[in-house]
């Protein structure tokens, strides 16, 4: 939605220089707010226009977004070749809100957008309880009454506006990475609304601050390299990537949510299920030489040096006379997990499963039920004493 | 230069109609002997080209509800060329807009658009809509400073969103040509595999076509359809092209077949009164307006008229 609405805004803001041409008011200061004025029109009529075709031209919604925003664009267009054959000079201003452009920008800029700016802030502080309650549960924040009617279209009214806000630094066309990006790295570090709003604005003023800074330097490294040909980097660019760099580093690196610490978990549970696996075969035999648990446990080789290391030292096994046997310690954790899978079979043959395939479902539950659900269990199945294949399930009070 | 080029084209000083006359004496000729092109006729054909080429694929688009991707496509080309631009200057010295360029551009493009979008909802567990905000925001903000950077042009990043009619040449004319044909080519190959899998896949799955490879065809064919036609009307209005024709079609006609017919004659025509107009416009009002905007903008205005037409003609069969 982001992204239609500020290609949209484009003619407006073609058009209102436009306006601006023919007043002959050259000053910067006057043709940006016809700027302003025009995207801001223009944006509300593409969100007016989008509905319309999606309510009574019966269009999906995604062909409804697109057309909008081509047929606006090539409007844009339209204007801005006209602009361009016949006010050389508004053109040029009207070229910096295709990918943004700091460096033109004055004190009056500055006074305009940060009022803007504030006018958003403030309504996001007062509006806070029934924007939540409205984005989260439509029907529920209307007919509770907690959110007026009108505030779904006034938050779209404040989108727009914030669109004409970015318009002028990131571009009109890349302008709806401004409000992916943050919000994406923000997710990733919390959970409550509040938080990630807080984050989001932190992030995007980051990405605004440091995308800046980048295109800056760069602009002056390459008019150092090529004096003749007068480059500048457009600071759209920079500043979307610096964001999105934000939200690939958030996706990858943030501690709850993110790939890397994921992979970290999966690991670690896989190697806690190997090691209660070793925990079993060993108390099954009462003690296991090297030879006899490579066989049994089939792990790569330094993965189950590292394992049975590992288990030394928590103090659950020793190594003694060429075998490895259970301390009393290890002995309990054994047995709990014997308990659990013999549990879970009982329970399974229960559910009336037969009982030569309950095995390979307990091996895996073993690992996941937790002492509550161990509790529930037992209670329920009457504690049993048997499994299905006639096995002593361990009392809870061998491992308390 | 350009001047010259059009103080002897044949067009010169035409309004709306006379252009549609000396386009018709100059059909005739041409059937005789074949004389140089001139410029308004380089135009009009590109753009015929490229309404066809878009046009066929456009409902299969909008029906297998791919047009986010395909937008997200069409910023994202640039990249994939500059990619391509680059490595062969780097390796084989030459510079140059050809065959090739189209092909590895498209094939970057879609490679890296497609798996990106589909990693970040499949592994980071991402929205749909976000990831592919995300990935197109990305990659056209690098595609736009590789650009930048690379060309040492400014004013080259903003023809490629705003395309550049008047620098057209005859390779462009070849490269739409080829376009058109391949995708025409594609749509009467695999009519009804295309047509089952875009009513419903599962159907289509059980009757034996390969989903998949449709799929990955239809993109491949959208994101070159998009490289051969940013050169004339920019990345951006390709979509015009590409969505636009088959939502005004969709309105009259409601078969499959119909549709594929109808969607790349109304691109056609809008070429046609496009590029008529745009010659009107500067020898009456002395404007010079871009075509390819000219023409996207009238894909646009034809919706509504088609609506209203619609809406009449059914108003009356209830009366």
């Amino acid at each position: 939605m982001g992204e239609a609405l500020s290609h949209a805004a484009y003619p407006g803001v073609v058009v209102g220089v436009t306006f601006c041409a023919f007043l002959e008011t050259v000053s910067f200061s006057g043709s940006l707010l016809f700027a302003i004025g025009g995207a801001f029109l223009f944006s509300l009529f593409g969100l007016w226009t989008i509905e319309w075709l999606e309510k009574s031209g019966k269009m999906p919604g995604d062909a409804a977004l697109c057309f909008m925003l081509a047929s606006f664009f090539a409007f844009g267009l339209l204007v801005f070749s006209y602009l361009q054959s016949a006010y050389p000079l508004f053109a040029s201003h009207v070229q910096i809100y295709l990918y943004g452009q700091s460096a033109t920008m004055t004190d009056f800029h500055t006074m305009i957008y940060g009022g803007l700016a504030a006018v958003i802030i403030l309504f996001l502080v007062v509006a806070y309880r029934p924007l939540q309650a409205m984005h989260f549960d439509q029907n529920f924040s209307s007919s509770a009454g907690v959110a007026p009617p009108f505030l779904s279209s006034f938050s779209f009214v404040l989108l727009v506006l914030s669109i004409v806000i970015g318009i002028r630094g990131v571009g009109v066309i890349l302008m709806s990475g401004m409000f992916i990006a943050p919000a994406i790295a923000a997710r990733q570090w919390s959970d409550r609304l509040s938080v990630i709003l807080w984050l989001a604005a932190l992030f995007g003023l980051l990405s605004g601050f440091l995308g800046n800074v980048l295109s800056v330097d760069l602009s002056t490294h390459l008019s150092v390299l090529f004096p003749e040909r007068r480059l500048s980097l457009p600071t759209g660019p920079m500043i979307i990537l610096v964001g999105s760099s934000f939200a690939f580093f958030s996706l990858l690196f943030s501690p709850k949510r993110g790939v890397f610490a994921r992979i970290v978990r999966i690991l670690q549970f896989r190697l806690r299920s190997d090691e209660e696996n070793i925990l079993k075969a060993v108390w099954k035999r009462g003690g296991i030489s090297f030879s006899e648990c490579r066989k049994t446990i089939h792990l790569w080789l330094p993965t189950l040096f590292y394992l049975l290391w590992r288990m030394q030292r928590h103090g659950w096994l020793v190594w003694a006379y060429q075998r490895y046997s259970l301390t009393p310690d290890g002995t309990r954790k054994a047995a709990r997990i014997v308990r659990l899978h013999r549990l879970w079979e009982v329970y399974l043959t229960d559910l009336g499963w037969p009982e030569d395939q309950v095995h390979r479902t307990a091996e895996e539950m073993e690992h996941i039920l937790t002492p509550e659900l161990e509790n529930r269990l037992s209670k329920q199945l009457n504690f049993p004493r048997f499994d299905p294949h006639e096995q002593p399930i361990p009392e809870r009070d061998d491992f308390r | 230069m350009i001047f010259v080029s059009r103080a002897v084209s044949p067009y010169w000083d035409n309004n709306f109609w006379e252009f549609f006359a000396t386009l018709g004496k100059r059909l005739m000729h041409m059937a005789c002997d074949s004389g140089p092109l001139a410029f308004d006729e380089l135009q009009l054909m590109v753009l015929i080209c490229i309404a066809i080429a878009c046009g066929l694929l456009g409902p299969l688009l909008v029906l297998k509800r791919m047009v986010m991707l395909a937008n997200s496509l069409s910023h994202t080309i640039l990249l994939g060329l500059a990619i391509s631009f680059l490595v062969s200057s780097a390796l084989f010295r030459t510079a140059g807009f050809d065959m090739t360029h189209l092909f590895f551009g498209a094939l970057i493009a879609a490679l890296l658009t497609v798996l990106m979008t589909s990693a970040l909802t499949a592994v980071f567990h991402l929205q749909e809509d976000a990831s592919v905000g995300l990935v197109f925001s990305t990659l056209f903000a690098l595609g736009i400073i590789t650009v930048t950077l690379f060309t040492r042009d400014v004013h080259l990043s903003v023809e490629v969103v705003m395309g550049n009619v008047d620098a057209l040449k005859r390779e462009d004319l070849q490269l739409a040509g080829y376009l058109a044909l391949v995708n025409m080519l594609f749509v009467f190959i695999f009519y009804w595999p295309l047509q089952f899998s875009s009513f419903d896949r599962f159907l289509a799955a059980s009757m034996g076509v390969r989903c998949g490879f449709i799929h990955t065809a239809l993109l491949f064919l959208v994101a070159a359809s998009c490289v051969g036609a940013f050169r004339a009307v920019g990345v951006l209005l390709v979509l015009s092209f590409l969505v636009g024709p088959y939502l005004t079609a969709r309105l009259f006609f409601h078969r499959l077949w119909q549709l594929l017919i109808a969607t790349p004659l109304i691109g056609v025509g809008a070429a046609l009164l496009g590029v008529a107009l745009a010659r009107h416009l500067l020898t009456v009002f002395d404007m010079a307006l871009s075509t390819g905007a000219i023409v996207a903008t009238l894909i646009a205005v034809f919706y509504p008229i088609a609506y209203i037409i619609k809406i009449s003609f059914q108003k009356r069969v209830i009366e």
